[in-house]
């Protein structure tokens, strides 16, 4: 059967198309077992046609996980062409070259059959809460300190478990039951939007979902080319320092504007870095078009359409376009730097709608132990947030999370669940940039770390050794800055070894400022 | 006890009264406007209309319950008393840390709700309790002094107390309290270890504060009720409705009225509950439809779903965390930005979109004729027939056909379609909008709708309720009698109760059945306390746990059922039942360690009989309610169906759908092939062909 003429017909088909993720999303965070995915919403969810685009996505989410699973479908059915899928099958992979440049990172995608035909795929991409190898770390050399990388492969087949992914899975990370735990979760939420597709396109007298999908992305597209043709024909460049592993590094953006499509090249990129803070070029992609999202586009649904009259191009082999077997899982201490990249060559030409420079990556710690002081082992993981720049007509947000989006863990939390002490934990005075609107402020919290033995802690964070940069003549925010006592200063992205009894200051950067501060004056 | 009560809600526009004779079961109902600058004028006159109606006299009223959305305006308004915060020294940002979390991924103008307390009215005490409870720095009596000094100067009336891991361990907060009722005694204080004793600092931050800001409004508003009902001759018969649906003294209201901000809602879930007892349905989805947004309540087997939390004022197009957490128990509800005077536009990419943005009732639709412009589903259902020109309000307010049409015709040009078309689009999309938020309700909570009547209430439930079951794929529908009156009446199903809680982590294999057994004995003695003087007799004891698999986030209320003291076999038990709620919830349960997180108990007085008086048998057909024929738009065209007078209907009274039905707050619109019967309460039972 065919789709109706009447257009509103088609806006409630598409309504309902997005309902369905949402469906998806709601299951998928009922189930599912860890924190991470439940308390931080560290969670994709997206559904696909049987040409493999994506047609619609979850509100929810983060951008990194959203838009490289609308990539890494392309690569999934490259490895498994429709035919070979059957029904009753279910795909898994963490390949961080094909999907969200982590292996932490898992997709998971469950296809619909309807009358013995495929007729579309529901995918899902979660953090999982440990991975093996050398755990949630920037310093490992190569992919393979990283943990279990997992191939694209079949999760089910016919209905059946693979018990030997399994059995490899169990037996390689740290937290076998939560992770599995977490696997079937995304199973569950898969079926659970596959079944209400199912039954919207029996209640529609649909086939299935390709001609809405051309109808759907088409619109998007242009939508979006529209948005893109508002802008003046030429190029928009920027650049932005960052920390980097060893030594700070500059990113260069190049936006190319050609009628209403845009290209967003990354140029003088520096070479693959030796540590893991290299970025997959599907990452390097995700980011990036959430930037220009935000700049030209909140409005207009993230699907296939929308994303294609955009090009994302860096380097092969380069720090934004690493290859096997570069190490990877500090991916964001690079990539989060991108939307801001996007903003500063955007200034000039919508100077209203974007961002000031601002912390931008997300300060991942982690704290763990073999002897909690009561002879078990302990580990706790928490992600914290630094100011995000101001914008014409409003002062930065302090400690909030962008572009991750990611919430954080309470202090009560992290205090029941291992021997750590927090001393303070307040915002930080002075720390956001001036101007006209001034930046965001940091955060500052201390925290004392007890139990017995020797304690690991592993810092991932950025802008300790440069500054969130101010637009338009605001400041820049304050640099952050990570000291133990004793101990003085440490590295901010390390492992290190501490005594208990050892208190831990971390000052969180700043965001900076919009317009120099006495116009405002 | 002369055996008569009286439900009063106070709603934003509208004072509902119902009074019920328990004797004879008569029931007697009052609309009043409501009267924003004294709320209590409207009740008080209510009361005095009915009482004087009925012929009782005002000495023989047993009670009084009532519900109100005062406090939660004065949240979203701001309009409590100047708050400040004591916390523990180091934590004063907390508030305004939150969860560092963003509610909207794209929007870089998005910002959070600003704290209840600002910056320099924060001020921080040096002590520490640790998670299990024991006192790692002790109270510092010169920070105390420090801090008490602070808050005299910055002239605050009211102060909130929220020390780390309190919930483990009052002792410093009571100290704090001790101090300020000594320096301060005017000012109100609210402790967390009281008004919400569970681990998560924000939410419990967030919960205090919102408490202390409205403490001063609700106790001065309770102390005037109180006096002029005594000058009514009907002293001490007053009882506040809980966000969970349990009524309280007006003295415990007066000093945790955080836990009254849903009232209302929850007094029209209890309604909803009642009639789905009285009719024997087991499983109900309550849809009550208004103005600018429509609520939907999950009922399963006649109990409405409760949750720990929730958020007020949710701002922003009403997304989850963009409103003020607090931890209270209440009935849960989804609220979603469709309404009657939600907006209808045409967005970026051609598509039509209606809300959250609503015309309110100033200026209202388009057909109000008030100065709005805006087309609006009141303004389509006007035009497709599904409301009356001059049957609106009971043909108080005449409604503009021409101004709904015209706004439409101007607004959604674009979309190139007729004057109808155009507006059974508006019909469609909100319908789908709010089904949809229905459905994605339902798979949180793993209940499966289509077995679900649809309970339609509110000025637009009605005319809109036909579209959601038919959303939903439920064939049930009823429409109660009595809907503009919906959570006054449900005031009187509810029976006098407390909760308290307390947050006590540990594994169900490591049970400290001293530490537990006391603190469920202390939590007894405390909600006895707030229940026995509100009646005579015998509070009854109900006692549950939330539990959850170990690190798992999402936890899972389980009754505890032995009333004894717990032992071993009662966590057995407690194992069993867990993996058994959690089967029926996420479809399998796991080996995994099963972790207690917070122990509850209630003390309640047993549920009032349900107060809908029965109806006449209706006198012969149907057909003699009807007032006339009038066209109504269904799929794609005018048919001409039936209107009924819905006050003309009697018990038994059958008829066929499509028709119209109408009384005076709304219509109810059966859009196609239906079969409905008058039930034995006066409501319209619906079974869609």
């Amino acid at each position: 059967m065919s789709l109706p003429d009447d257009p509103l017909a088609i806006d409630l088909l598409w309504s309902r198309l997005i309902a369905t993720v949402n469906e998806q999303a709601a299951a998928l965070m009922r189930t599912s077992f860890s924190s991470i995915v439940r308390d931080a919403g560290d969670l994709s969810a997206a559904v696909f046609d049987r040409r493999g685009r994506m047609v619609a996505q979850a509100v929810t989410g983060t951008p990194g996980h959203i838009n490289s699973l609308a990539t890494g479908m392309s690569y999934i059915l490259e490895r498994f062409p429709i035919e070979t899928i059957g029904e009753g099958d279910v795909i898994v992979t963490n390949d961080p070259w094909k999907t969200a440049s982590q292996l932490h990172d898992i997709s998971v995608v469950t296809p619909l059959f309807r009358n013995g035909h495929l007729v579309a795929f529901f995918g899902s991409c979660c953090h999982t809460p440990d991975i093996g190898g050398r755990g949630l770390g920037a310093d490992a050399r190569s992919i393979h300190e990283e943990g279990l990388f997992i191939p694209i492969m079949k999760l089910m087949e016919a209905g059946r478990m693979n018990a030997t992914f399994q059995a490899f899975f169990e037996a390689n990370v740290r937290t076998p039951f939560e992770g599995m735990k977490d696997i079937e979760a995304q199973m569950v939420g898969n079926q659970a939007g596959a079944d209400q597709l199912a039954a919207f396109l029996e209640s529609a007298g649909l086939e299935d979902i390709e001609d809405l999908s051309d109808i759907i992305t088409d619109r998007s597209e242009a939508a979006m080319r529209a948005r893109i043709a508002e802008l003046e024909d030429g190029e928009y460049e920027a650049e932005l320092e960052c920390d980097g592993f060893d030594a700070p590094l500059t990113l260069k953006l190049r936006l190319e504007v050609r009628g209403d499509s845009l290209t967003a090249r990354y140029v003088d990129v520096p070479p693959r870095a030796q540590s893991g803070i290299n970025v997959a070029l599907n990452y390097t992609a995700a980011y990036t078009l959430y930037g220009l999202k935000c700049a030209l586009s909140p409005d207009i649904p993230n699907n296939d359409g929308a994303l294609r009259p955009i090009a994302v191009d860096a380097p092969r082999g380069s720090l934004l376009a690493a290859e096997y077997p570069a190490a990877v899982c500090g991916r964001h201490m690079i990539g989060h730097y991108l939307p801001t990249l996007v903003f500063r060559a955007l200034a000039e030409a919508r100077p209203e709608n974007v961002l000031a420079g601002g912390f931008d990556a997300l300060w991942d710690t982690h704290v763990f132990g073999d002897d909690d002081g009561t002879g078990k082992a302990y580990s706790l993981t928490w992600f914290s947030s630094g100011g995000v720049g101001a914008m014409h007509g409003l002062d930065g947000l302090s400690a909030t999370a962008f572009p991750s989006g990611v919430a954080a863990t309470p202090i009560e939390v992290a205090e029941e669940r291992g021997p750590i002490r927090f001393l303070y934990r307040k915002l930080r005075e002075d720390s956001g940039g001036a101007g006209r609107w001034k930046g965001g402020l940091g955060q500052s919290m201390a925290f004392e770390v007890g139990g017995r033995g020797p304690v690991w802690f592993s810092t991932m964070y950025d802008r300790v050794r440069t500054t969130a940069p101010g637009l338009f003549g605001g400041g820049d925010g304050a640099p952050g800055s990570v000291v133990a006592e004793p101990g003085g200063a440490l590295s901010a992205k390390a492992v290190h070894r501490l005594e208990p009894g050892t208190i831990v200051r971390l000052d969180l950067p700043g965001g900076g400022g919009y317009g120099p501060a006495e116009t405002g004056q | 006890m002369s055996g008569w009560r009286i439900g009063a809600d106070i709603g934003g526009t509208f004072t509902d009264l119902v009074l019920r004779d328990d004797q004879t079961g008569a029931v007697a109902l009052e609309k009043l406007l409501t009267t924003p600058e004294q709320p209590d004028d409207a009740v008080i006159a209510g009361v005095a209309a009915l009482v004087d109606r009925s012929g009782l006299a005002a000495a023989g009223l047993d009670a009084l319950l009532h519900a109100t959305t005062l406090f939660t305006n004065a949240l979203i308004q701001r309009r409590g008393a100047k708050t400040a915060l004591i916390t523990t020294a180091g934590f004063e940002d907390t508030i305004e840390i939150a969860r560092e979390h963003r509610f909207d991924m794209y929007d870089l103008r998005m910002r959070r709700p600003e704290p209840l307390a600002p910056k320099a009215l924060r001020f921080g005490v040096v002590e520490r309790v640790m998670p299990d409870g024991s006192v790692h720095t002790p109270l510092d009596e010169a920070s105390l002094a420090e801090a008490v000094r602070a808050v005299r100067t910055s002239g605050a009336e009211a102060v909130g107390v929220c020390l780390l891991h309190a919930y483990a361990n009052p002792a410093h907060e009571q100290e704090v309290a001790a101090r300020l009722a000594a320096d301060l005694p005017e000012v109100a204080v609210t402790l967390s270890s009281e008004v919400a004793p569970e681990i998560r600092e924000y939410e419990r931050t967030s919960t205090v504060l919102a408490n202390a800001y409205v403490q001063g409004i609700a106790e001065r508003y309770l102390d005037r009720m109180l006096s002029r009902l005594a000058e009514l001759g009907a002293p001490e018969r007053l009882f506040v409705m809980q966000s969970d649906g349990g009524l309280l003294t007006p003295s415990t209201a007066a000093r945790l009225p955080i836990r009254l901000v849903e009232s209302g809602p929850a007094a029209g879930a209890l309604a909803a509950a009642a009639h789905a007892r009285a009719m024997g349905l087991k499983n109900v989805i309550s849809f009550d439809m208004g103005g600018t947004t429509a609520k939907a309540a999950l009922i399963v087997e006649c109990q409405p779903l409760t949750a720990p939390e929730f958020e007020i004022d949710r701002r922003y197009k009403f997304h989850a965390g963009s409103g003020l957490p607090v931890r209270v128990p209440v009935i849960e509800m989804i609220e979603i930005g469709t309404g009657g005077g939600s907006i209808a536009r045409v967005d970026a990419l051609g598509r039509l979109q209606v809300g959250p943005e609503s015309a309110g009732s100033a200026p209202g639709p388009a057909a109000y004729g008030r100065g709005g412009d805006k087309p609006t589903v009141t303004d389509a259902d006007l035009i497709l027939g599904r409301l009356g020109e001059k049957s609106f309000l009971g043909g108080d307010m005449a409604l503009e056909i021409e101004a709904a049409r015209n706004s439409v015709d101007a607004d959604l040009s674009s979309l190139a379609l007729s004057t109808e078309a155009a507006a059974a689009g508006i019909v469609a999309m909100a319908e789908e909008t709010m089904a949809q938020a229905a459905r994605i309700h339902a798979i949180e909570r793993g209940v499966d709708l289509p077995d679900f009547t649809v309970f339609a209430f509110g000025g637009a439930g009605p005319v809109h309720a036909w579209g959601v079951a038919e959303r939903l794929g439920t064939s049930e529908i009823v429409y109660p009698a009595s809907a503009g009156v919906m959570s006054a009446l449900g005031l009187l199903t509810a029976p006098i109760a407390f909760e308290r809680a307390r947050g006590l982590t540990c594994l169900l294999d490591d049970v400290d059945y001293e530490t537990v057994n006391a603190a469920l004995s202390a939590l007894a003695a405390e909600a006895l306390a707030e229940v026995e003087q509100a009646q005579p007799g015998q509070p009854s004891i109900s006692r549950a746990v939330f539990l959850r698999y170990q690190r798992q986030i999402q936890e899972v209320r389980v009754p505890i059922r032995s009333g004894d003291a717990l032992d071993r076999a009662a966590v057995e038990q407690l194992k069993t039942d867990f993996a058994a709620a959690y089967r029926a919830i996420y479809g399998r349960a796991s080996e995994a360690p099963i972790e207690a997180v917070s122990w509850r108990v209630t003390a309640s007085f047993p549920t009032p009989p349900a107060p809908f008086p029965e109806m006449a048998p209706g006198s012969g057909e149907a057909d003699v309610a009807i007032k006339g024929q009038r066209p109504l738009w269904i799929g794609g065209e005018f048919v001409e169906v039936p209107v009924y007078d819905r006050y003309r209907l009697g018990r038994g009274h059958r008829f066929e759908g499509p028709a119209l039905i109408e009384e005076r707050e709304s219509t109810v619109v059966l859009a196609g092939p239906a079969e409905a019967e008058i039930g034995d309460f006066g409501e319209i039972r619906v079974k869609r062909a």
